[in-house]
């Protein structure tokens, strides 16, 4: 168990910048995701921590004490690849027993803790198989054994979830969250799964090209997002987001004019989460496009003022058809900067302030 | 407008007699199969079959009686065999029939051929000095070496070159696999160059080389310059095999405790056991048949291997004994056939290497 500390890590390839300079603590016992679209640096971040890459700049600390230059086999990690990475020529047990052979454990010792490894997460009957001859979700067991065996001070998890299928990822990911809160183990999770994240994280950090983007829990990142990536990457369907400009307390969209609650001025981008977007009363004007049926709640594409709009209703029964005439109002609406692309602070629409 | 498809109207299908065709159409392209395939592989089976029939059965001089003989019955019986494996289904049946066929073939092998057999072409296994016993003995090359030292002989520059070339071809392959170094690309075009080119063309300049480094007409020399043009394509090979083995499996381990050598030892060696056995099989075959570069490098007698036993005992004897040859070119040929058949599983695995840039 430990503390990890990251103080202006950064990781370049040649010309080409993986990770840009980062600062970012972890709490010993923590359980944190990573989350990033494919190429943002998050694997790469992971790679560091684990000592298997060796950071370009600044400092990897574990529990206050440096470890930049200390070997990926002493730092005692445990690493869960995307592949599993499962050694083929061994048995289930000897997957597992394999990181005890370099430590200073007896036989006997080490037959005991990857038997009581494999049955933590489930796998004792599956000890003299190959990982050939498991299925994905066995051999995820086996890899997640094999990492805790050691008793790692730090548990790293590479997209572990990403190749089960749906029903086995549910339970897994409730599985895995169960483990580290009984063991207490300071885990990291990469993933590009925002539910993934969500869910199984106290904390999400939200990476995009080599930066973290905010650091949150689901509820800050969702509700609260602090810049245009984060707003349109959390969250499904996608926030509606839609350009326009402020000039004091007023905000026009389109052809629509919005009152503000609070002072900005110049180009600004509206952000507003589908679910925001009451139908049926409010000041707006809006023609449906198209609806979906998505069971426990409905979809409406709208034609409006102030441009296309996404909502979303709960309620299995759609209550507007395809081409109803409506009218709508905006709850919850966040402003962004289209230059910076941050979120303009004490600037918000005023229906969300009532 | 209806466009349904009027079932009544058609003729009724007969399925029995679709049935009866598609079996026979399946068996005749089987017969077709088998006979072709019989034919192709007569003209590489016959004059094996040639050189051991000789071998136990020729006296001075090479009579091919028993090998038409043999002919007579195995070729009868070898369509037999195929009209057998077509046309029994029943697999119990099948292996009887076939297990009786097998029967008749030797019993009538054995009354045919029997008495023209013995062992008398193969006294060099026992005999030392062969050149005294042979008919017409000129005593030109004085005598023989033990066939053992040629087997002997062959035997340490197959193998030794085999473990130089299994040992190099693994640990470079593995380099131009995982790490990058300038020269790399450049490194893997010249491997394939190197493998291009052909050998003989060299067999001078080497020569030399061997002389003023002392190695002539010594075996270690003759390993050396095998080994070094058998290497290239081992590389490639190797290399090929290592990058079919996933990273991650190697992070997992270095990450689980171990040292990067530990880790290739313990982790990625075993996932190209085959690769290694194959690259290994075939070091050692090139070892084994190898011709020209001993002919060319060595002299002493008792540096002699196999196939240069069989060269003198051709060349170096007044009226070549062709029976004995063909019993040496049995005896020197075995060793081959037997590692290629018990290998033959993990050669077809060539290809899974596959050659990647």
């Amino acid at each position: 168990m430990a503390r990890i500390e990251l103080k202006g890590v950064a990781k370049r390839w040649g010309d080409v910048t993986a990770v840009e300079p980062t600062d970012l603590a972890i709490e010993d016992g923590e359980f944190v995701a990573i989350l990033g679209p494919s190429g943002c640096g998050k694997s790469t971040t992971l790679f560091m921590l684990a000592g298997i890459y060796v950071p370009s700049d600044g400092q990897i600390l574990f529990d206050g004490a440096e470890v930049n230059d200390v070997e990926a086999r002493d730092r005692n990690v445990g690493i869960v690849f995307q592949s599993y990475a499962l050694y083929p020529h061994m048995s289930v047990l000897d997957n597992i027993k394999f990181p005890l052979r370099f430590k200073k454990v007896g036989a006997d010792e080490a037959e005991r803790r990857a038997r009581s490894a494999a049955q933590l997460v489930q796998v004792s009957e599956l000890l003299d198989r190959r990982p050939t001859q498991l299925s994905g979700g066995q051999q995820q067991r086996v890899a997640l054994a094999r990492a805790l065996v050691k008793e790692p001070k730090l548990l790293l998890l590479d997209e572990p979830l990403s190749n089960l299928d749906a029903s086995l990822r549910l339970t897994m990911r409730s599985e895995i969250r169960g483990l580290q809160r009984k063991l207490g183990v300071t885990t990291i999770l990469v993933t590009h799964d925002q539910v993934e994240a969500t869910t199984m994280a106290d904390r999400v950090i939200c990476m995009s090209k080599g930066r973290i983007e905010q650091v949150g829990t689901a509820e800050d990142l969702y509700h609260r997002p602090g810049s245009l990536f984060v707003a349109s990457f959390i969250g499904s369907p996608p926030i509606n987001l839609l350009e326009g400009s402020a000039s004091g307390r007023a905000l026009r969209v389109g052809q629509a004019e919005l009152a503000l609650a609070g002072e900005c001025g110049g180009a600004v981008v509206l952000g507003v989460r589908p679910e925001q977007i009451t139908l049926g009363s409010g000041p707006l004007r809006g023609r449906v496009v198209d609806t979906e049926a998505h069971g426990r709640e409905t979809f409406y594409h709208l034609d409006t003022p102030l441009g296309p709009l996404r909502a979303l209703e709960a309620g299995a029964k759609a209550r507007f058809a395809m081409g109803d005439a409506l009218t709508f109002g905006l709850g919850h609406g966040l402003l962004f900067d289209p230059d910076t692309t941050r979120r303009i602070d004490g600037c918000v629409l005023e229906s969300a302030v009532q | 407008m209806t466009v349904a498809l009027d079932v009544k109207a058609a003729p009724a299908a007969d399925w029995a007699e679709l049935a009866r065709r598609a079996r026979l159409r399946r068996r005749a392209t089987t017969a077709l199969l088998y006979g072709v395939l019989a034919l192709g592989s007569l003209p590489i089976l016959v004059p094996y079959l040639w050189l051991f029939t000789v071998s136990v059965s020729g006296r001075t001089g090479a009579s091919t009686t028993v090998l038409w003989r043999t002919l007579a019955i195995l070729m009868p019986a070898l369509l037999a065999w195929s009209i057998l494996r077509v046309s029994i289904v029943e697999p119990r049946r099948l292996l009887w029939t076939q297990l009786a066929l097998a029967a008749v073939t030797l019993g009538a092998l054995a009354v045919v051929t029997g008495p023209y057999l013995h062992a008398q072409n193969w006294r060099f296994l026992w005999n030392s000095n062969i050149a005294d016993t042979l008919k017409g003995a000129s005593g030109v090359g004085g005598a023989f070496p033990s066939v053992w030292t040629a087997f002997g002989n062959s035997l340490i520059l197959a193998l030794t070159q085999m473990t130089l070339v299994v040992i190099v071809s693994t640990l470079a392959g593995y380099y131009l696999s995982r790490f990058d170094f300038p020269g790399r690309a450049a490194t893997l075009k010249g491997l394939l160059l190197l493998h291009a080119f052909p050998a003989m063309t060299l067999i001078i300049p080497i020569f030399l080389l061997m002389y003023w480094i002392g190695l002539l007409d010594t075996l270690t020399g003759v390993v050396l310059v095998i080994a070094a043009l058998e290497l290239p394509f081992a590389i490639f090979v190797m290399k090929g095999f290592f990058d079919a083995v996933p990273w991650d499996i190697e992070m997992s381990a270095m990450t689980d405790g171990a040292s990067r050598r530990q880790a290739f030892y313990m982790v990625v060696l075993p996932q190209v056991k085959a690769g290694m056995l194959a690259v290994a099989v075939f070091a050692f075959l090139r070892g084994w048949e190898e011709y020209v570069f001993v002919r060319t490098l060595l002299f002493q007698k008792t540096n002699w291997t196999m196939s240069l036993y069989l060269f003198w005992m051709y060349e170096d004897v007044m009226g070549t004994d062709y029976a004995m040859v063909s019993a040496i070119g049995v005896f020197y040929v075995l060793p081959s056939i037997v590692l290629y058949v018990m290998c033959q599983k993990y050669l077809t695995q060539m290809s899974f290497g596959g050659i990647k840039g």
